[in-house]
């Protein structure tokens, strides 16, 4: 038996989206497998069908050489494969443990739970994982998220994990935290564990893996001992191929600054943030996962308040402390989760289109003006192509560009100074993706401000003026004219701090 | 005790409600001579029984997450039943199973909707409270029941050592389910699902079983108490034991069980409940209007469960 | 024929039509009395008074988080028992009375929506206290000191006070000419054409998004829970003037049946899905079983099991429905 672990072909769609196409993933006893890709690549689709949270369409899995259908998260953990989720999935009331042996508790021959047994095996296998063991009865509430991990960890033995599966463990670690996790993964590596660790920080997978998968876009773009590949490569692979687009700008960039931003920092997400942005320009901002982007453009619109700098809008210093706030000023944020975030998806299109504007539609009493709300909805039907039967069509019922194509509608209908986009194509098909950065381009040339948040490089190149990269939390890199390259953006987003050059009021 | 974390908790709310009791006590007794006298402390603790005892299944329902606002009609409907076997002659014992029955089948019924018909808690024990109402009324045909053979009535006025029998019962019951929420699986379980129901659904605990268990419990035990209440006052009337849901959940949350899920002691209860009953006694002997008792406990509970929340959210940030 | 039924349940507008119209049919042919004029008028006068809480209830209910509302039969009660004091030991001006009673119930309302949206106690708990804390008021309130320590009604009212809740226009009883009509009718208007309306049903049928598209999401929530106080206040005045009496009992059970009314009208437990029309079906369905089934002889104590039944029912009813359309 070669592979402990096998994946073959897997197939999986959501709703008449593909999640994964044809997906082989393989995992050696003893080996650190780590798995990249941005948000929308798969690859928690990938891992939720390996612990069990769902079934693929198609395709087979091989645990042990034996074929397996693994249809619970229960059953994977029966039989040996288990998982430390970024958020730990723990019972913060209950002891450390608790913790641990929930679910599979030792006990004694009353069927009371034998606390002494639990306590022995616990040390034991804390012991041999080097840590101290001292803090088992405290409540799990009260431990670091570092040290929940480790416990987590420790909860996988218990149940003689043979496979585990780490995602993003490291967001929320301190740097020593992460040293001694890692300390730990290469322990269980020696015992013989497979481990599958997915993470966005390329540093810590050339620390700490023996093998790469990238995937993009629901397939596996490559797989590499990590000795035959470096971080740009990886980057390259799973940020896209790089399609020289061409999109028609006509318009030209104003003259003052719509937007400054001035040492914006919100611990821990991102610091020392300032850009300037011109009415007409499209702003990209690239990064990867955890780059601190999305948390940046909310706070610009108000869902936060940073702790220290200063953002100044069409002339005036603001400080926006809702969103509603930041609307009457004349900024849109469309959300990164459209569903969750950006649609009332069992309201109408027209509700959906009308609902930024509403004060506006207003006539007496109160009364939204129907037939205005239905020009306007018609209007942007009609301008962003968008695919429905009627106006009255519950959007929940719309394909993915198409809802997207609303929640664009929506935010164009306050007429808005500043546009934020938020992976505006994530999701959508090529004809739609088009039609979308069409739009944009054209919206900018109307003299919109556009930031424009992407994960994707060739969306990145073809539609931005100028490029900010952002790494952990800060500015990396701010290119444009020759500079805006690929192998400079890259570099800068795996974290080469690169020359501030552009970013502020060039 | 097995478990620090459980520890820890005592050392905070339940030593602070011990101490509130304590503090009224002394409030009271020198407001009013009536208070410390043994007639009164025995009352208080006859009354009292059939709060504590229902106390428990809430516990353990609101640490799940849920609520049972229908356990003064459960009480109410055992009560009936109760009160006409006996007045019919039945063996105490057979009355005490079909009081059980009675109880135990409505708890069935409630977490059966509950979780397997994913109705919210709040709408299933309302309307069920409700429904046993209309029940009672027929079976009581509009009548009262009295005339309870003096055999039973011990349960509800006999002393042991001074301490009323329903006491000594309740405490039993306190330390089994201390016990069986420490140390037995089922009993963590019931704490998981409160804390993190996803992470107890993927630890492959049966959250159904788990939700059906302890609304039956209550039902049961809210049975039980309904048989008390027949011994201890000799009469059944349409309305037993309405209001009776508000002491309880009162009872609980005073206790510390947090209406959010995931904490809570039976003991914790236990404590709360003497805290509702010395309040509602202190007020009758300080001849506050009986009006006000609704005041003070809806009060009450809005502030503790402020506490709560407040705490909650300290704990988050 | 499968397909009819199936489409029937899916419109639930269109289902409690006729549900109401077999209902009436049955009842007017099988029970005596049923099918006259007064008693039909009779019957709306009862209606209003539910038919208030319950569109207090369906408002509370559609704006989500698990919005409802235990307290509006205590509202009403409190409300009943101010202005009966006010007037008939107090002496004040019936107008003025009636003011400050409705002035109150708003009060109410509003301490119940600043609880729920500003710290996130769960509503059913801030209402289930406030239910206790209410009936406990209007009880204490009930207390004439002239009398005794027990709370006793209030019925010494003046003549003209009677006239909207015992009045007629050419036969139809004054306060649901005058009062209820008007307020389903503001109401529809609130909910279905102004601009409220729609943040309403957004906060409630997804909250997040609301939230990132500049709704006030507190704002609305207050807004409904004063708006139920203003409901049960109304409530309760029409109450007292047409039974000519203040009682400290009189909301009892009511939030039951107000709440049923409302899920039987369709709205979603959930929050952001129910509409007002469905809403006054479910309000002429239940008026017309209680009136059916008292003419017929049933005691009133079956009204509230049967209602616990259909409020039951109906949740599982909505429940099935949502399962099987995918979102």
């Amino acid at each position: 038996m070669e592979y402990i672990l096998e994946c073959r072909k897997i197939f999986k769609s959501f709703g008449g989206v593909q999640a994964l196409r044809g997906v082989d993933f393989t995992l050696r006893s003893g080996e650190v497998h780590a798995l990249v890709g941005e948000n929308g690549a798969g690859k928690s689709t990938l891992i939720k069908i390996i612990s069990g949270a769902l079934l693929p369409d198609r395709g087979d899995i091989f645990y042990m050489g034996q074929p397996v259908r693994i249809d619970s998260p229960r059953k994977a953990q029966e039989i040996g494969i288990s998982t430390v989720y970024q958020e730990p999935l723990v019972y913060s009331e209950l002891s450390v443990l608790e913790n641990i042996f929930l679910g599979r508790e030792i006990r004694t021959p009353w069927g009371n739970i034998d606390w002494k047994r639990e306590e022995e095996q616990a040390r034991s296998l804390f012991a041999s994982l080097g840590l101290p063991h001292h803090f088992l009865r405290e409540p799990m509430g009260e431990l670091s998220v570092g040290l929940q991990q480790l416990v987590l960890i420790a909860r996988a033995l218990v149940y003689e994990a043979k496979v585990i599966i780490f995602d993003e463990p490291t967001a929320i670690l301190t740097e020593h935290e992460t040293e001694r996790l890692f300390t730990i993964i290469r322990k269980l590596r020696d015992q013989g564990v497979g481990i599958i660790y997915i993470s966005h920080r390329l540093e810590e997978i050339f620390r700490i893996a023996d093998r790469v998968t990238v995937m993009r876009d629901g397939e596996v773009r490559g797989e590499f001992p990590i000795a035959a590949v470096d971080r740009a490569k990886i980057v390259e692979l799973m940020a896209g191929k790089l399609l020289v687009e061409e999109i028609a700008r006509r318009g030209a960039k104003g003259d003052h600054p719509l937007l400054l931003v001035r040492g914006l920092t919100r611990r821990p997400r991102f610091f020392d943030i300032s850009f300037d942005l011109f009415p007409g320009e499209i702003l990209g901002f690239f990064g990867l996962v955890g780059s601190g982007r999305t948390d940046v453009a909310q706070t610009i619109f108000g869902l936060f308040r940073p702790e220290s700098g200063k953002m100044l809008f069409d002339g005036r210093e603001v400080s926006f402390g809702s969103p509603e706030e930041a609307m009457q000023a004349g900024i849109a944020y469309l959300p990164e989760d459209r569903k969750v975030q950006g649609l009332f998806p069992i309201q109408s299109v027209a509700y959906n289109i009308s609902v930024t504007i509403l004060r506006e539609l207003v006539r007496r009493l109160g009364i939204v003006d129907v037939r205005r709300e239905r020009d306007i909805a018609e209007k942007h039907i009609r301008e962003l192509s968008i695919k429905t039967p009627n106006l009255k069509t519950r959007v929940y019922s719309l394909s993915g560009g198409n809802q997207q194509k609303v929640v664009l509608a929506k935010w164009l209908s306050v007429t808005p100074k500043l546009l934020i986009l938020d992976e505006p194509t994530r999701g959508i098909d090529v004809a739609s993706k088009s039609e979308i950065h069409n739009l944009i381009a054209h919206l900018a040339d109307r003299g919109l401000a556009i930031m424009m948040i992407s994960s994707e490089l060739p969306e990145i190149l073809k539609m931005s003026d100028r490029v900010i990269v952002m790494h952990e939390g800060r500015i990396t890199g701010v290119f444009e004219g020759p500079e805006k390259t690929a192998e400079n953006i890259i570099r800068a987003a795996t974290g080469e701090r690169m020359a501030v050059a552009g970013g502020v009021g060039v | 005790m097995t478990n620090t974390g459980f520890r820890k908790m005592l050392r905070r709310r339940e030593f602070t409600v011990l101490g509130l009791i304590v503090v009224l006590v002394v409030l009271f007794s020198l407001t009013t001579e009536r208070f410390m006298s043994v007639s009164n402390l025995s009352n208080l603790l006859l009354q009292l029984a059939g709060t504590a005892i229902s106390a428990i299944g809430m516990t353990m329902v609101i640490i799940t997450g849920g609520i049972d606002v229908s356990v003064g009609s459960t009480l109410g409907m055992a009560s009936v039943v109760a009160g006409k076997l006996l007045v019919g002659g039945y063996s105490p014992f057979f009355v005490l199973l079909c009081a059980l029955g009675t109880g135990l089948a409505i708890g069935l019924f409630n977490g059966t909707l509950i979780a397997f018909g994913n109705v919210p808690p709040i709408i299933v024990t309302l309307g069920m409270m409700s429904i046993l109402r209309s029940l009672m009324y027929q079976l009581l045909g509009g009548r009262w029941i009295s005339g309870i053979p003096p055999a039973i009535r011990v349960i509800g006025l006999g002393k042991w050592l001074g301490v009323p029998i329903s006491m000594w019962i309740t405490v039993v019951l306190i330390a089994f389910f201390t016990y069986f929420l420490s140390s037995r699986p089922l009993g963590r379980a019931i704490y998981a699902m409160g804390n993190n129901p996803e992470a107890a659904r993927v630890s492959g605990i049966d959250l159904r079983r788990t939700t059906l268990f302890v609304y039956a419990v209550l039902g049961a035990l809210a049975g039980f108490a309904g048989l008390v209440y027949v011994a201890r006052t000799g009469i059944v009337q349409t309305n037993t034991g309405s209001g009776f849901e508000l002491e309880v959940i009162a009872a609980v949350v005073l206790g510390g069980t947090s209406i959010l899920g995931g904490r809570g002691t039976v003991i914790g209860s236990l404590l709360g409940a003497f805290l509702v009953g010395i309040i509602k006694n202190g007020m009758v002997l300080l001849n506050v209007p009986a009006l006000s008792e609704g005041l003070v406990v809806g009060v009450l509970i809005i502030l503790s469960v402020m506490i709560d929340v407040i705490r909650a959210r300290g704990e988050r940030s | 024929m499968k397909r009819i039924l199936d489409y029937i349940v899916e419109n639930r507008v269109l289902f409690l039509l006729v549900l109401f119209v077999a209902l009436f049919v049955v009842f007017s042919v099988s029970v005596p009395g049923f099918f006259t004029f007064y008693n039909l008028t009779n019957m709306t006068q009862y209606g209003v008074e539910l038919g208030l809480l319950a569109l207090a209830e369906m408002l509370v209910i559609l704006s989500g988080g698990g919005g409802i509302d235990l307290s509006v039969g205590s509202m009403l009660t409190i409300v009943a028992m101010i202005i009966g004091v006010l007037i008939g030991r107090v002496g004040l001006n019936p107008s003025l009375s009636i003011l400050l009673g409705l002035f109150a119930g708003a009060g109410m309302g509003y301490l119940n929506g600043i609880l729920v949206s500003y710290t996130r106690i769960l509503p059913f708990i801030v209402t289930l206290a406030s239910l206790y804390i209410y009936k406990s008021l209007a009880l204490i309130i009930a207390v004439d000191p002239r009398f005794g320590p027990n709370p006793m009604p209030v019925s010494s009212f003046p003549e003209s006070f009677y006239f909207v809740g015992q009045y007629r226009i050419a036969g139809i009883p004054f306060q649901v000419l005058c009062i209820f009509v008007p307020v389903i009718l503001l109401l529809w208007l609130l909910l279905e054409k102004s601009f409220f309306g729609r943040y309403l049903y957004g906060v409630g049928s997804n909250e997040k998004a609301a939230l990132f598209s500049g709704i006030n999401v507190e704002r609305v929530r207050v807004t409904v829970y004063t708006l139920s106080g203003i409901l049960s206040a109304l409530s309760g005045w029409i109450i007292t003037s047409r039974i000519a009496s203040a009682r400290p009992d009189i909301g009892t059970g009511y939030e039951l049946q107000a709440i049923t009314i409302a899920v039987l009208g369709g709205v979603s437990i959930k929050g952001g899905e129910g509409s007002i029309g469905g809403v006054v079906l479910g309000i002429a369905i239940i008026t017309l079983l209680y009136n059916g089934m008292q003419l017929a002889g049933i005691h009133q104590i079956w009204q509230l099991g049967s209602l616990g039944v259909v409020l039951v029912g109906s949740v599982l009813l909505n429940q099935v429905l949502l399962a099987r359309r995918k979102i």
